[in-house]
């Protein structure tokens, strides 16, 4: 396993946070969620919509976010979600080593000899 | 919940669609790039559904434990809130169920428990018999595995120092293995240890070798002397293991001398004991002994006992034979206490629900406030699971007591009675029984109450209640006037019993009893029969010691003492009236050999003639006393003094010296009892081996009987001296069985009175509180708070009064079945059959007070402001 990294395996974890950080912006439904990571990302991540709903229930079970049933801005019956404060707590502290960690491969990619 | 996964993903792929659509694609195109972005729609479903399917059931199971935590801290709140309340219903259900508990640990020890044997449902017991036909039987039976036999023995014990009179028995030596049972130290007996001329050997009881031998682990080899001869102990038996009877302290082998026909066949009392082959029932054993015994009494013609003989002889398992008669009495009692805890059960939910019309207000509250009707039933359920939790504790402890109380006043003889303890499976059946009697209880009351406020929104108001709950109040009245009668009978019954013991207490035995002290003085047989004037010359020497004691006013010796064991009569010839002893003799109820100071000492005067004295030898003529019914019996117009009376068969005539009362000799309700007494100095060679020593002191009792022991034994320490008891105390355990029946009645009486009392208590709390409002009203409308009172105590009175009608109309016909038991008072004594019902309805005064005072302090200004 471990050899063998799947594109989901990366997604797991990060999905999370980009879930978390979608939902900064304010209490969103799914549908919305990945609207927003696909317009954050660029499409660059191009993430199955379908697993965006395991990892809201996994984040829920740890109580980063919570749920609730509204009407959508189309007047459609969908399910809310909104970041808790240790959702936000949670956010930050992987945010901090995310960013550490890719600047740290980021300087090591860029030192001599270039790669192309 | 699949129905909000189904809706959250469809919500998604709609979306996702619609935008496709806005960004140009045909319908057909834009579903199927939705559905490709967003992947294996079935299996995340699923995913889904499980998470959350999982998520309610945890959180379902957290809250009702939750919930459960906070129904219990509530119900220990609301009983500490009423105290009166609760100590009424805890009471009431420990009665119950330590009533239960107690009766329920006899039955299980003595009825449900298997035997501690090896497979003991097949065990099986064939009559007695004597040792020819036991080896008879055993050869000739095949649906009996394995035969053995056994007789009951008492004999002085000596283990090298002072000897004791104990029970034995002597066992064939398969009896052990028959049984599945062996020694915990040593061995079991071996087949050849039954042989004639063999070694003697012994096995002794675990309790015997605690108390003789402090426990010592090298007892086996160690030898003790059994009636004079000397015997090797080769086992210790576990402390469990009491065959045939719970007093046995040894176990000898029975010795067969094949060569002695008379022993073999002549000695009867062999009591058979065997085990059904593997695959034999009961109805083939039974039916192949009635073969084998006409087989018996033709290959033994010099032994003949007729052509009825065995016919009714049978085989019956062993726990039935041990068991018997208590089997069905117990069972009744059994049934009895169950009768007990389903009242005490009533009676709590009656409480209940007087409790739930007073709490009407906050249960509609709570109603209110959302907790939904299941919700408020688990609340009330929980309550009062937690009050039969409290009376299960006191229950317990209770029924602990009882047990105490029960085995300690047993009568001698109650099969299995050393096996009655609290074990197991008693707490068990209390645990069972407790949380079935609060559920029982708890959910009736539980439910009726949230109906009631369902239906009738009693946060407003609610005034409308005043005259609801009639069918209630019809039911539990009736509940009521049954326990009431139920309580009446048992209290007749108890009463009548009480009054018959206490009569029969009052009986003068006819003797002296308070300053008289009794003692068993054995003798071995081995030294009676190879040194008859020795031993006589013994009981001769502990005599004349005995009148020799400080404080001592008189002693003698007797061979049977009246009230401690059976005085035997004989038949008698009495000259000119019986004289031929071919023909049926007349019997003499009971016969006496006394020494001359025995009606002294006794202080049993002397009507007519004259006592005993020295004169009365072995060569003087021979000369008898009798007791006046005797006297009365056979010259009923002349005078006794002077005629002379016989033994059977050719012996000389016996002269009528003096007259005596009557005194009581097999039990203290004799009627009649014609003694006839005869001098020790003239009758010694009817000496059997055992007499009594009687001795009047002006010390204390208690401390003669040590003296007297010691003094025996200072003269002899193989003599066991045994039973030394006063003369009260004789007469004392000679009632036992009266007592124990008595006591027993008397407790069920009492419990069927208090329960009765709360069930007054109960009802008449309920009705108050239900008519609370028309009180009230009543009172606002100025009727004086006494004819509100008064109003109260008539409805109990009401009910006590059709109760104890009813009741003592029961107890007319039930007493008749008591009569047997009932001494010196009728079974429809007026006395009694009058005390009850005034002592009823004062018990009912008693139990609606606290109500009829409460309905007193109804509110009249605060009811009318609710209407």
């Amino acid at each position: 396993m471990p050899t063998q990294r799947e594109p989901g395996d990366l997604l797991q974890g990060t999905l999370g946070i980009l879930i978390l950080k979608s939902l900064l912006l304010g209490p969103a439904h799914g549908y919305a969620i990945s609207r927003w990571i696909e317009d954050a990302t660029r499409d660059v991540l191009r993430i199955e919509e379908g697993s965006l709903y395991p990892a809201l229930r996994r984040l829920e079970d740890r109580a980063w976010v919570t749920s609730e049933w509204g009407l959508s801005e189309n007047n459609r019956r969908a399910r809310f979600y909104t970041i808790t404060a240790a959702g936000r707590k949670h956010l930050r502290d992987e945010a901090t080593v995310w960013l550490r960690y890719s600047q740290a491969v980021t300087r090591v990619l860029r030192t001599d000899p270039a790669i192309a | 919940m699949p129905a909000d996964v189904d809706d959250e993903l469809a919500f998604h792929l709609e979306m996702r669609v619609e935008r496709n659509i806005a960004l140009g694609m045909s319908a057909a195109e834009a579903r199927r790039e939705a559905i490709e972005r967003f992947g294996d729609v079935g299996s995340v479903r699923a995913a889904l559904v499980d998470h959350d399917r999982r998520k309610h059931t945890t959180r379902q199971r957290a809250e009702y434990v939750a919930d459960f935590v906070q129904d219990l801290k509530f119900g220990v709140r609301a009983l500490r809130r009423s105290p009166a309340f609760t100590i009424a219903a805890t009471l009431t259900l420990a009665l119950g169920i330590g009533a239960n508990t107690a009766i329920f640990s006899v039955v299980n020890a003595v009825v449900l428990r298997p035997l501690p044997y090896k497979q003991p449902d097949r065990l099986v017991t064939i009559g007695h018999g004597s040792t020819g036909e036991y080896l008879a039987v055993r050869d000739r039976l095949h649906a009996i595995a394995d035969l053995a036999a056994w007789t009951p023995a008492t004999h002085p014990v000596d283990i090298g120092g002072e000897a004791v009179r104990l029970n034995g028995a002597a066992i064939t030596t398969n009896l052990l293995s028959l049984l599945g049972v062996s020694p915990i130290i040593g061995h079991g007996f071996m087949p050849t240890d039954g042989n004639y001329g063999n070694a003697n050997v012994v096995l002794i009881s675990h309790g015997f070798w605690q108390r003789a031998f402090a426990g010592a682990s090298d007892v086996i080899g160690r030898k003790i002397s059994i009636e004079g001869s000397s015997y090797t102990i080769v086992g210790v038996m576990p402390s469990s293991f009491h065959y045939p009877s719970d007093d046995v302290e040894y176990w000898q082998p029975i010795i067969v001398n094949p060569q002695n026909l008379g022993q073999v066949w002549g000695i009867a009392g062999r009591q058979l004991i065997g085990r059904l082959a593997a695959n034999a029932t009961l109805a083939q054993a039974r039916a192949e002994l009635q073969s084998v015994w006409p087989s018996l009494r033709r290959a033994n013609p010099l032994w003949d006992p007729g052509p009825d003989y065995r016919a009714h002889t049978t085989v019956t398992p062993l726990q039935t034979e041990l068991v018997g008669s208590a089997r069905a009495l117990l069972w009744m009692l059994f049934g009895a206490t169950l009768l007990v805890l389903l009242i005490a059960c009533v009676n709590v939910a009656n409480l209940l629900l007087a409790r739930a019309v007073m709490r009407e207000r906050e249960l509609a509250v709570r109603a209110a406030l959302g907790g939904g009707r299941s919700r408020l039933v688990r609340q009330l359920v929980t309550e009062s699971l937690v009050l039969a939790a409290l009376g299960a504790v006191l229950g317990v402890m209770l029924g602990w007591l009882a047990v105490r109380g029960l085995v300690a006043a047993m009568p001698a003889g109650m099969p299995r009675a050393d096996e009655i303890s609290m074990s197991g499976a008693v707490l068990a059946f209390a645990l069972a029984i407790s949380i079935g009697t609060g559920l029982l209880f708890g959910l009736i009351p539980a439910l009726r109450a949230t109906r009631a406020n369902g239906s009738h929104s009693s946060v407003a108001g609610g005034g409308r209640r005043a005259t609801v709950g009639g069918s209630h109040l019809r039911i539990s009245g009736a509940l009521v006037i049954g326990e009431v009668a139920l309580a009446v009978m048992l209290v007749t019954a108890s009463l009548l019993l009480v009054r018959s013991f206490a009569a029969l207490r009052a009986i003068e035995p006819g003797f002296e009893t308070t300053h008289v002290v009794a003692a068993r003085i054995s003798v071995p047989d081995a030294r009676f029969t190879g040194d008859t004037q020795g031993v006589l010359a013994f009981y001769q020497n502990v005599l004349d010691r005995a009148k020799a004691l400080p404080g001592v006013r008189g002693a003698a010796l007797v061979d049977h003492l009246p009230l401690a064991e059976p005085v035997w009569g004989i038949a008698a010839r009495v000259q000119g009236q019986f004289e031929d002893f071919t023909h049926t003799l007349p019997m003499i109820d009971h016969m006496q050999m006394v020494t001359t100071g025995y009606f002294a000492t006794m202080g049993i005067g002397v009507v007519r003639g004259r006592a005993f004295d020295l004169t009365d030898r072995g060569g003087a003529p021979p000369v008898a006393v009798v007791s006046q019914s005797l006297a009365k019996r056979f010259w009923p117009n002349g005078d006794a003094i002077g005629q002379r009376v016989g033994f059977p068969y050719a012996s000389p005539w016996i002269t009528i010296v003096g007259i005596v009362p009557d005194t009581k000799q097999d039990s203290l309700r004799d009627t009649s009892s014609a003694t006839l007494y005869v001098p020790w100095a003239q009758a010694s060679r009817r000496f059997n081996g055992e007499l009594w020593l009687v001795a009047r002191t002006t010390r204390d009792p208690a401390a003669s009987g040590a003296t007297i022991r010691r003094l025996v034994h200072d003269i002899d320490r193989a003599m066991p001296v045994s039973d030394v008891r006063t003369m009260d105390a004789v007469i004392s355990d000679s009632v036992t069985k009266s007592r124990f029946t008595t006591l027993l009645v008397a407790a069920f009486a009492l419990l069927a009175l208090a329960l009765g009392a709360v069930g007054i208590y109960g009802v008449m709390s309920y009705l108050v509180g239900e008519r609370r409002r028309e009180m009230g009203i009543r009172i606002a409308l100025g009727a004086s708070r006494a004819s509100v009172m008064q109003l109260v105590l008539l409805r109990a009175a009401w009910l006590a009064g059709v109760g104890a009608a009813i009741g003592i109309a029961g107890a007319m016909v039930a007493t008749r079945s008591l009569r047997q038991w009932l001494y010196g008072v009728s079974a429809t004594d007026p006395a009694t059959f009058l005390l009850v019902p005034v002592l009823f309805l004062a018990v009912a005064a008693l139990a609606s007070s606290a109500p009829a005072l409460r309905a007193t302090r109804a509110d009249p200004a605060g009811t009318l402001r609710e209407e």
